[in-house]
């Protein structure tokens, strides 16, 4: 088959997550049982993955992710596979969910790759477009981890950072093109001090990485940590935009802002689907301010799908993508 | 000198097993609502019972079928309803935003039947009500009134009112507004002058132990001096979170005429709080404050814990209470040994 290009300017993209789909609820639910081993897990998790994956083709996604179809939540599904951690009793998260707020038992160990599967297959059916690598980070870990072990933050964050980094090896030797670590703890503590603490993890995780090493940041503070992370060693920053109102963009342009851009066009907490015009115009707001050419610009949602009605999901990134092709000729 | 201390939690519990299945069980339409009523009773009076039995002075229900702070009220007044998910602040825990398209008003009252349904199970304790401060419920929601921030602000006080009063005539002999945005780093102190507002409104002809709880982080020293000039019997300060931070801003302004609640025990980890970090906290506070009475708490809810977490810093709440009262020789009220 030929090459998938992805378009030079305006690339689409998404954050990771999206919502459950059948059979995930039921296959996490026989894991948790421990009716199933993690070999038949991934292999039963994918036809969850292939409807995502299609809806991600339906929409006409650029750079896809397989859907986080596994991830019963983006701390928990790491804690499981971690050496040194323990799944710990149940912490409600909104509403009447929850999630097993995972425990620090012991030094943190890798032992065997823990997200390869789902992505090796996700970019098996994914018709020949780039599958993101998607890894939660370490700061975000220990924040939403109880620790017991270390009795210092820093020593746990760069002890979970060394793990991801050897999840990151697995990924480049199976030729991996974007690699994206998540942190949206960073914006809920808006300190320099924590900034750069989430640096050093990134220095470790992302050293001599020749994929398109990008960090997720969202909701919050962004606009206040922004100042201390630009030098982070990550080629681009993806961000919330449309939750907050564009308010991060006249800080872009203050601080000069260089990288790629990740920009947040769909608002991921709100059921209201996004016309194109409405995204085409938000598009535009970035591109008038002259901060960074289209090349340097991907299209994406604010932050993961999962908490939105499929047919909402899928509708709101069929927009966006549409969307996109217009700034494609325009801009 | 000797002087009153005494312990309360300060707000809700995580739910348990029961509650979590029996919602869940609800929402599938596999279970009646009458059903559920019961089984919160169930639940609630454990919590209760565990409260009461620690020698608390004041108990809370536990508000177990509190979907976040907001939701009960939200869901109770016309003009208003719960939108998407937003983060509560650095938790890992996530509210849905209210969106008030015209003034609030109630069509029915959330907190009076709570009391008269539980108010028995607490004594000989005293039941405390805890509600969502007006400036964090305004702040932290969607203005589509089309009111200005002010007018929604003050709208919404007046309504908190309504169930504060009938709060207190249902038998409520404590009431507490909870405004966790006042240590939002960025907080305008325009927000801040508008709580001054805000408070005398909420508890206007509320003839109650008032509190302010504020948790989550520290306030900044502007805003501190504003919180301790507000109209409250008694302000709730999570010293846990940050002592020293605290203990300068108690040392630099004191705590006005209100009576200090000292949340010492860290209800956002699952440790066993250090006992001698603990009372160094509280010794270093009464030796700058010097005051008549204290009260001892959580720093903050106990439903970002699991469910057995919460009843187990419960248990050191009052353990820890009760043994520094002996240790610092504070004349500690336990509504069980009172005769
Ligand atoms: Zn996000």
């Amino acid at each position: 088959m030929e090459e998938f290009k992805v378009p030079k300017k305006f690339p689409t993209t998404v954050v990771g997550s999206y919502p459950k789909l059948d059979p995930a609820p039921e296959i996490l639910r026989k894991l948790r049982k421990k009716e199933l081993d993690e070999k038949d897990f991934h292999e039963l998790v994918r036809p969850a993955i292939k409807k995502v994956v299609d809806d991600y083709l339906w929409a006409g996604i650029d750079i896809i992710s397989d859907g986080e179809q596994s991830r019963e939540d983006m701390v928990v599904y790491f804690a499981e596979r971690i050496k040194g951690y323990t799944v710990g009793d149940w912490v409600r998260i909104f509403d009447n969910t929850y999630f097993r707020r995972p425990v620090i038992f012991d030094k943190v160990e890798w032992t065997s790759p823990m997200t390869i599967e789902d992505w090796e297959y996700a970019r098996s059916i994914s018709k020949k477009r780039p599958v993101k690598a998607i890894l939660t980070g370490p700061y975000t870990m220990v924040e939403w981890s109880f620790d017991l072990y270390y009795k210092d933050r820093k020593e746990a964050v760069l002890d979970i950072a060394k793990v991801i980094r050897k999840e990151v090896e697995e990924y480049l030797r199976r030729g991996v093109k974007y690699v994206q670590v998540d942190e949206p703890a960073l914006s809920t503590r808006p300190w320099r001090e924590d900034a750069e603490l989430v640096k050093e993890a990134l220095e470790i995780i992302f050293r001599g990485v020749q994929a398109k090493r990008v960090i997720h940041i969202c909701f919050g503070r962004l606009e206040r940590i922004l100042p201390y992370i630009l030098d982070y060693p990550v080629d681009q920053f993806d961000l919330e935009f449309k939750n907050s109102d564009f308010r991060l963009l006249s800080y872009l342009k203050e601080y000069s802002f260089d990288k790629e851009l990740g920009y947040g066009v769909i608002d991921v907490h709100s059921l209201q689907i996004e016309n194109i015009d409405e995204i085409v115009k938000d598009i535009e707001k970035l591109m008038k301010l002259d901060i960074i050419g289209p090349e340097k610009i991907y299209i994406d949602p604010d932050c993961g799908l999962k908490r939105l009605p499929r047919e909402i999901a899928r509708a709101k990134l069929r927009n966006m993508v549409e969307a996109a092709k217009i700034a494609r000729e325009r801009w | 000198m000797t002087f009153k201390a005494w312990s309360n939690v300060l707000g809700g519990f995580h739910r348990p097993r029961l509650i979590r299945h029996a919602l869940r069980d609800f929402e599938r339409g596999s279970l009646a609502f009458g059903m559920i009523e019961d089984l919160l009773k169930t639940a609630s009076a454990e919590i209760i019972g565990t409260q009461v039995s620690l020698g608390m002075r004041f108990v809370t229900d536990g508000m177990l079928d509190w979907h976040d702070i907001f939701r009960p009220f939200v869901e109770a007044w016309r003009n208003v309803y719960p939108d998407g998910l937003l983060r509560y602040f650095d938790n890992n825990f996530f509210y849905r935003i209210p969106v008030f398209k015209e003034e609030p008003e109630p069509s029915k009252l959330v907190l009076a039947t709570r009391i008269r349904a539980f108010k028995e199970l607490a004594e000989p304790a005293n039941f405390k009500v805890v509600i969502p401060g007006p400036l964090t419920f305004t702040l932290l929601s969607k203005n589509e009134s089309g009111l200005s921030k002010e007018e929604l602000a003050k709208s919404i006080a007046k309504v908190l009112n309504m169930e504060l009063k009938e709060a207190v005539s249902a038998g409520a002999l404590a009431v507490q507004i909870d405004e966790p945005i006042v240590i939002d780093p960025y907080i305008e102190l325009d927000d801040i002058n508008l709580l001054s507002d805000l408070t005398k409104i909420v508890f206007d002809g509320v003839e109650a132990f008032k509190i302010l709880a504020i948790y989550f982080g520290v306030p900044k020293k502007e805003v501190y001096k504003k919180l301790i000039d507000l109209k409250v019997d008694s302000i709730s300060l999570p010293l846990i979170e940050n002592p020293k931070n605290f203990l300068d801003l108690i040392k630099d302004f004191g705590v006005g005429d209100k009576i200090p609640i000292l949340g010492v025990i860290n209800t956002r980890n699952i440790y066993d709080d250090n006992y001698d970090l603990v009372k160094n906290i509280v010794k270093k506070s009464v030796d700058i404050i010097k005051p008549d009475e204290i009260g001892l708490t959580t720093s903050s809810w106990q439903d970002l814990i699991p469910y057995r977490y919460s009843l187990r810093k419960t248990v050191i709440l009052g353990e820890y209470a009760e043994r520094l009262s002996r240790e610092l020789g504070f004349d500690y009220i336990n509504p069980l040994s009172i005769v």
